[in-house]
């Protein structure tokens, strides 16, 4: 058997998974599984940005390989289709290449909407959470344009241009406050405070703390942690963002 | 009754807000509107707690637990991890304005409206945390039980739950 094929084939699985947003105990007991499947005993130590796999040859040659995770978003189309491919390959393993080669088709053959669809997204998510809020229909449909103006500005402005993730969140918020105190003054949207929170929903990283919480709880003390920092780091950010814009807006 | 066609609005506008959340996590198909439920009926448990109990937190705790139920029943029938259902299905509730806040107080000067807002957040997010964990361990215990019965009952257990164990 080839063990570095396998290696490898172990790691891509675990990578695409990490990357789709997956909780660190599913990477590590997916990749642990698709080894054992294989008859191999392995080793899998998974951080939010880093997945090291590790496995010991019957010849007793010991191998390690590291990958590391760029920053992602969440994708549980991506996420569905490992989950299957990995417990199709546990039940039924089939020769590394034929397998290798699934795992590399995982992401060219996943569905993923159009980008407008995105965009309507941002904008009715964001025009709902107003109205969830306690805002009026008014209220919705301006937070519902500076959903628009933060996805586009996500989707189209920032992210090509290279910006990380903090400046990303800092102007995005700058833009909703600032399209929210505009639209209220112009006499569009009635409370500021419900129109500012729904667009923020979009920014706002209650799901990563309420992640990070989770991880904790699961035992992975170092994953939660790092995820709670990255939390208050993004609250930071989208706050710094209001701040600066409300000192524009006085 | 008024009371709790009252919790009708803001858990429909729960529901719309899901989908479309679902829509940028990338859900396709069904999935979709399960998340939809899961943050409605979510929503609805939060809204009823509160109302009973006016706690907010132990209010939090149940609807946690309804939302990891409801989607670890759904991901057993649709077969697919509970992940996606989970985190969108929480998405109302997740302390997103509290963590907000918090850092806007910060950011303020304000040190002890700051430190109330942020454990206040952390509280918060650790009893949905909890919720959700407990119920996940539980519905993992109980499954093959209920499978079981379901079997002997009627003779034959859908295909669905039986082949994922």
């Amino acid at each position: 058997m080839d063990y570095d094929n396998l290696l490898n084939m172990g790691t891509e699985l675990g990578y695409q998974l990490m990357y789709s947003g997956a909780e660190i105990y599913r990477v590590e007991e997916s990749v642990h599984r698709l080894l054992t499947a294989y008859g191999l005993q392995p080793q899998v130590f998974a951080i939010p940005n880093c997945l090291i796999v590790s496995l010991t040859t019957p010849e007793g040659h010991p191998i390690t390989r590291m990958r590391r995770i760029p920053p992602h978003g969440t994708d549980i189309e991506l996420l569905e289709r490992c989950n299957g491919l990995c417990r199709r390959l546990c039940a039924d393993p089939l020769p590394i290449e034929q397998a290798k080669a699934l795992i590399d088709r995982l992401e060219q053959e996943k569905r993923a909407y159009p980008n407008w669809v995105y965009l309507a997204g941002y904008v009715v998510g964001a025009g709902f959470f107003a109205a969830f809020f306690g805002g009026g229909p008014l209220d919705a449909v301006s937070a519902g344009i500076c959903g628009l103006a933060v996805g586009i500005w996500l989707m189209y402005i920032g992210a090509p241009l290279g910006f990380n993730g903090f400046f990303r969140t800092l102007i995005g918020a700058a833009i909703a406050s600032l399209l929210a105190m505009g639209l209220v003054n112009v006499g569009v949207g009635q409370q500021l405070e419900s129109i500012t929170i729904g667009t923020l929903m979009v920014l706002v990283p209650g799901m990563a703390l309420t992640n990070a919480m989770r991880e904790i709880m699961a035992g992975d003390i170092i994953s939660g942690m790092s995820r709670t920092a990255d939390a208050i780091l993004t609250a930071t950010a989208i706050s710094l963002g209001v701040v600066i814009s409300l000192a524009i807006g006085m | 009754m008024e009371i709790i066609l009252s919790f009708l609005p803001p858990c429909l506008w729960a529901f719309v807000a899901c989908v479309a959340f679902g829509l940028v996590f990338n859900i396709w198909g069904g999935g979709i509107l399960i998340c939809g439920f899961g943050g409605a009926l979510g929503w609805f448990v939060y809204l009823l707690a509160q109302h009973l109990l006016t706690d907010d937190i132990v209010a939090a705790f149940l609807a946690a637990v309804a939302i990891a139920v409801y989607s670890e029943i759904m991901s057993r029938i649709r077969r697919c991890p509970v992940t996606g259902y989970l985190q969108v299905a929480l998405l109302p509730l997740v302390p997103g304005a509290g963590i907000y806040y918090s850092m806007r107080y910060c950011v303020a000067g304000e040190t002890q409206l700051f430190l109330n807002t942020l454990l206040h957040t952390f509280g918060f997010a650790a009893s949905l945390a909890v919720g959700a964990m407990l119920a996940s361990t539980v519905m993992r215990a109980l499954l093959p039980w209920i499978n079981r019965w379901r079997v002997m009952c009627l003779g034959a257990g859908t295909p669905s739950a039986k082949e994922k164990e």
